[in-house]
């Protein structure tokens, strides 16, 4: 009886060889000696495989640094860093996996399927970081606006990912440099700034357009 | 004081110079990219001719005071690119702070454990920045350590950045890359060096043996097992800059015990070990609760080979000088002199270096010599405004060891005139026995 965890090392194995999936279950199934029915009672698909182990690779980043003694010293700013980092430090684990599946499910207009399962997790996490942050004050809590923060910080999710996958520099530096000044312009945008203030003004103005239009000598 | 006028601006002004054109540069950038929004087939080529005409305008404002002292050896071209330089090192000073996480990624890269696992204690606060990265300090059995990080991608930087503006910036001063880039090479290769910060540690280790005897110079220990490629672990030296240090109204004679220690470390390096902590910077000593001089920086080494140190010193302190053709063929080995000049030419190189070189020498020709007298300083001023008037100096002339052995010696002296020091100038003196 075949496992879960056979069934994916088995297929790993095989799409990082043959540099693409096979050709259907059946023959996947028989070069493991397997039944079709062991691969169907764990996985409905190869994408969902491939899901699977996306989706772990994140649970398992999300709750490793929780764990971290500093965790709770963080701000939301640096538990966001604290995530990026630790998170390409366990992809690297994997990298031909994420390269070859991020590279052959590439969609331009939307999240790729492989990380369906991905998002709704990242997305979770980050609503909690963004709350956190909005109740500490850090953050800027802006009418309809800050709901769409979690938006931001999965654009760059997926930016980040895109630079890892192409970086070829030592150590993947760049890919931290990609992190460091990323999410900091993504934070410092959370965060209060002179246009808050600039929109203040303009609607104090515009609600008080009689006296403007007084003072005009 | 009128000599305070004269004298290079202050650390502050010139810092305000640098982020002035950091902030023009941004400004092109976003110049860039809104234009490109519109227009997606534009180059970068704009862009980069912007950006240098920006960081001439900002250095010809600052050639007047920073650039004097480089103008004594008509470096005043070579000199350039090292402006460029120190202004790509001063965009990096710039940088924001590390966050906490990177630092914490930086230890697990570099030695599989956090911070808070090595140290007894760490704290993620920097205390200060040095050059390209910050300094943290934390404990360990009972000892302080500071504990410096380079940022990342900075060695990165250096080059791309030196690259992208290299060829306007040629155009735009009218100077050819082919003049010039032996020492641009020189700079970069220094520059580069300094990001290597296991060859950091090696030569720190290196020099405080080898100077351990000097009087009232002290090294923080390092400690390689704690130290990386982006990381260096040393002891903590408590103690005053040296602008803190004048602001306490030190006495004449602790100004001279200082000037000392600085005059016997650098001559010590320079003609027993041949090879010179290059960057006098007054960021990178310690005035020590106990009065004594602690160097914290090891970053910048320049070594200076024989073809070099002999012409150049014999020039200094031997009668060399005082003999025209031998002085005029040590100038053909420095490059001073070239090969085709004409005799009209030779001549008039010949007075120009003399009249410098016998400048330069001057704290060598007696046993003594008082820093703070302001007359030596502004005999060198005003040579240094003198030709750089020259047309004649308008190519650039010398062998690369030049740029770095001046900044080391003028920057020496500059500290030295700072503290109004009286020092004995024969402790170590150029060795020309072979």
């Amino acid at each position: 009886m075949a496992t879960a965890q056979q069934i994916r090392k088995g297929y790993l194995d095989y799409v990082l060889t043959n540099n693409e999936k096979p050709k259907s279950v059946y023959i996947f199934a028989k070069k493991l000696k397997i039944t079709e029915a062991d691969f169907y009672q764990f996985f409905s698909s190869f994408e969902s495989i491939e899901k699977t182990i996306w989706f772990e690779l994140t649970f398992e980043t999300i709750t490793k640094i929780k764990e971290q003694e500093v965790w709770l010293q963080y701000t939301a700013r640096e538990k966001m860093l604290s995530f990026f980092y630790s998170y390409l430090e366990n992809l690297k684990n994997e990298r031909s996996f994420v390269i070859y599946s991020l590279k052959h499910h590439k969609s331009k207009f939307s999240t790729p399927d492989v990380l369906a399962g991905v998002k709704p997790i990242f997305e979770n996490f980050a609503q909690e970081i963004i709350e956190e942050g909005l109740g500490s004050g850090e953050l800027a809590e802006r009418r309809f606006l800050s709901k769409r923060y979690k938006d931001a910080l999965w654009i760059q999710f997926a930016f980040i990912l895109n630079f890892w996958i192409n970086d070829d520099s030592e150590g993947f530096e760049k890919s931290d440099e990609a992190i460091e000044k990323g999410i900091n312009v993504t934070f410092d945008l959370f965060q209060h700034s002179p246009i808050d203030n600039l929109l203040e003004y303009g609607k104090f103005l515009s609600r008080n357009g009689k006296f403007t239009e007084k003072m005009r000598f | 004081m009128k000599t305070q006028k004269s004298i290079p601006t202050t650390k502050v002004e010139r810092s305000a110079k640098f982020v002035k054109t950091g902030i023009q540069i941004g400004g092109n950038y976003i110049k860039h990219y809104s234009k490109k929004l519109f227009n997606p087939d534009m180059d970068r080529e704009q862009l980069n001719e912007d950006n240098a005409t920006d960081i001439y305008k900002s250095l010809s404002e600052l050639k007047g005071s920073a650039l004097k002292i480089a103008q004594m050896l008509s470096m005043d071209k070579n000199i350039l690119p090292k402006s460029y330089v120190d202004k790509f090192s001063q965009s990096q000073y710039n940088a924001p702070p590390l966050s906490g996480p990177l630092i914490v990624r930086t230890f697990t890269k570099n030695f599989g454990k956090t911070p808070e696992n090595i140290f007894d204690s760490f704290n993620l606060n920097s205390s200060n920045a040095a050059s390209i990265g910050q300094v943290h300090q934390a404990t360990l059995n009972g000892k302080k350590l500071a504990i410096k990080i380079q940022y990342p991608g900075v060695g990165d930087s250096i080059s791309s950045d030196l690259k992208l503006v290299k060829p306007f910036a040629f155009r735009l001063l009218g100077m050819s890359e082919r003049e010039l880039n032996i020492y641009i090479k020189e700079v970069e290769e220094r520059l580069l060096e300094e990001t290597d910060y296991e060859l950091e540690v090696k030569r720190s280790i290196e020099f405080s043996e080898a100077c351990k005897n000097l009087d009232h110079v002290v090294f923080p220990k390092y400690y390689p097992e704690f130290s990386g490629k982006r990381i260096i672990t040393m002891d903590w030296i408590d103690g005053q800059h040296l602008k803190e240090f004048l602001q306490t109204n030190p006495s004449q004679e602790l100004r001279n015990k200082i000037g000392q220690a600085l005059w016997d470390f650098y001559n010590f390096q320079q003609h027993e070990l041949r090879a010179v902590h290059a960057d006098p910077h007054p960021g990178n000593f310690m005035i020590t609760p106990d009065e004594n001089l602690g160097v914290i920086d090891f970053g910048c080494i320049k070594e200076m080979p024989d073809d070099f140190y002999y012409p150049f010193f014999s020039l200094i302190s031997t009668d060399v000088i005082n003999d025209k053709n031998k002085t005029i063929d040590a100038f053909r080995k420095l490059e001073m002199i070239h090969k085709d000049d004409s005799p009209e030419q030779v001549e008039f190189y010949y007075r120009s270096y003399r009249e410098m070189i016998s400048l330069f020498a001057k704290p060598y020709t007696s046993t003594s010599f008082d820093f703070s007298k302001p007359d030596f300083f502004e005999q060198l001023y005003a040579y240094g405004e003198k030709i750089s008037k020259m047309p004649e100096f308008k190519q650039a002339r010398g062998v690369k060891h030049f740029i770095y052995v001046n900044r080391t010696n003028f920057g020496l002296y500059q500290i030295l005139h700072e503290l109004k020091a009286n020092v004995q100038t024969d402790t170590y003196k150029p060795t020309l026995e072979k």
